[in-house]
């Protein structure tokens, strides 16, 4: 075999496209990622709250290049008859055929439902919620506030948990709802645009995402390239004080127990970095 | 009952403003004093462009695009094979999905698309195909989705996404006539308007007009008009502001 390089040979896009797996693994051997990443490092992030004139909280991410609107819409509704004194909280996450050519129009998807549950899962995580429910209600068995938050992905390149979670953090921080009170003669609700006020809500939780490549290789914030070659992803969700609000594996591959603690060791780090982002990204 | 959602109560409602805010709301100033709007515009000024191609790296061509406070998203994917259900085409077919973000107008829209949204997917289509060769792709189509992240004057929103669209095409490597300059203009109190924010369209308004237009061949591809009008004034200054923007497109072009 000469140096030169046969005809028949790939190129390096080609080789990536045909044999995806082998492509990644002898690019891992280098140990460095395709991207040019080293193994235990996220991607860039970005936060910016308040962009969106019309919610009434907003906040865009971006995580690489997977990008997330988040708005919050504030409406009134009926309190449950079990409970009276309770708002609502409604996270929807819209996958749309927009972000990514592997989603199609229509309603939303399975991986746009897991995220929607998993959003409104982490609302009930611990002793408090992460939005107090009790401070939206406007008159007992009349009235409450109805919070939607919706999540609209503009581009898809995986990881959209982790974008998702923090958009939403972001965007409630954001926040403020109108002061409101129910007038009893008329039986209608009035609402003070100029007097506004933030929402009561409970230190917050950021969620880590990292790729278990062959059982041994822990990959941080892995794109929407890497996450189909990856038998298994570990996702920790945290509070506050470095306690585990979450803490969810997929996949079938193997995980021991070091590496779901090495990943928890990893998420601690990413959390500060995260809330720092979220406490500088506010206009206002 | 749409089970793929997470659901809230089954009626929520805006909250009404309070006697005062009503009271401040009908006593509204006129729309263009001094010659200047509530923004510093003169009446014929299209508010500020910002445009930026190619942010959403998983479509074919993308653009977006903020007039004012405004914002459009716009992917375009494809060409595609037509799939075998959709029949045998000898043009290229454009289809196109228009979607207002739930959290976009001041009322929170439903998630699925409403008769509105449907109808500017179609004005869409009809404004962009006669600028592009659909006649060269046989048996494929375009896919064009927008989604408005903040609406700042429904028709406004319209012409801005004509105008992000065509440019995504443009981006997307479709070969195409020209592009499409949009605009919008509306009469609010007898005033001529171009570019309409939410606030101005809250006036009570009896005539507008949405223009899609391709100033290099001076073809128009679309107009939407409501109204009685002196025809003449504002089709002239309609075209005027589509060549401004036009002109903008080909300075980001370069």
């Amino acid at each position: 075999m000469t140096t030169s390089v046969s005809p028949y040979a790939f190129t390096a896009e080609t080789f990536k496209r045909v044999q995806p797996e082998e492509y990644y693994r002898k690019i891992l051997e280098q140990d460095v990622r395709p991207d040019g990443r080293a193994f235990d490092a996220c991607r860039t992030t970005i936060v910016n709250a308040g962009c969106i004139g019309t919610a009434e909280g907003s906040a865009v991410v971006r995580i690489g290049d997977t990008t997330v609107v988040c708005g919050i819409k504030a409406e009134v509704a009926e309190p449950t008859l079990d409970q009276p004194q309770q708002g609502y909280f409604v996270p929807n996450v819209e996958l749309g055929p927009l972000c990514s050519a592997r989603f199609r129009p229509g309603p939303p998807g399975d991986l746009a439902q897991l995220v929607s549950e998993r959003l409104r899962s982490l609302l009930y995580v611990g002793s408090s919620k992460v939005v107090v429910l009790e401070d939206l209600c406007i008159e007992p068995e009349q009235a409450v506030w109805v919070i939607y938050a919706d999540l609209t992905c503009l581009n898809y390149d995986g990881n959209i948990l982790d974008a998702c979670v923090l958009a939403l953090s972001a965007a409630l921080k954001d926040t403020r709802i109108p002061r409101a009170s129910l007038d009893v003669d008329e039986g209608i609700v009035r609402a003070d645009e100029q007097a506004t006020q933030p929402l009561t809500l409970r230190p917050f939780i950021f969620a880590a995402t990292y790729g278990i490549y062959e059982g041994r290789l822990l990959l941080a914030d892995p794109n929407a390239s890497e996450e189909p070659l990856m038998a298994s992803q570990v996702t920790v969700c945290l509070m506050e004080d470095g306690q585990l609000a979450a803490l969810w594996k997929s996949g079938g591959g193997l995980c021991s127990m070091e590496q779901v603690q090495q990943c928890i060791a990893q998420a601690r780090k990413r959390y500060t970095e995260l809330a720092s982002l979220v406490s500088s990204s506010s206009s206002n | 009952m749409d089970r793929r959602r997470v659901q809230g109560p089954e009626t929520s409602v805006v909250p009404l403003p309070t006697q005062e805010a009503l009271a401040k709301r009908a006593a509204l100033p006129a729309p263009v004093q001094d010659g200047k709007r509530a923004d510093g515009r003169g009446p014929e000024d299209i508010r500020p462009i910002f445009l930026r191609t190619g942010l959403i790296s998983q479509a074919s061509g993308s653009a977006y695009i903020e007039l004012g406070q405004t914002k459009v998203a716009c992917a375009v994917y494809g060409p595609r094979q037509l799939k075998k259900q959709q029949g045998f085409s000898e043009q290229g077919r454009l289809y196109c999905e228009f979607k207002f973000a739930t959290f976009a107008c001041k009322k929170r829209r439903h998630p699925i698309r409403d008769p509105q949204e449907k109808e500017f997917s179609q004005i869409i289509v009809q404004a962009l195909a006669p600028s592009i060769r659909l006649d060269r792709l046989p048996k494929s189509v375009i896919d064009l989705y927008v989604t408005v992240i903040e609406n700042d004057g429904t028709a406004s929103c319209l012409a801005a996404a004509i105008t992000a669209a065509s440019v995504a095409l443009a981006d997307a490597g479709v070969e195409m006539l020209d592009l499409v300059a949009a605009t919008s203009l509306g009469y609010v109190h007898q005033q001529l308007l171009v570019d309409c924010s939410a606030a101005e369209e809250a006036y009570q308004q009896h005539t507008d007009l949405i223009l899609a237009y391709m100033p290099s061949l001076g073809q128009v591809t679309h107009l939407l008009h409501r109204g009685p009008v002196d025809w003449p004034p504002m089709a002239a200054v309609g075209g005027a502001c589509c060549v401004h923007v036009y002109l903008l497109l080909m300075m980001h072009a370069q």
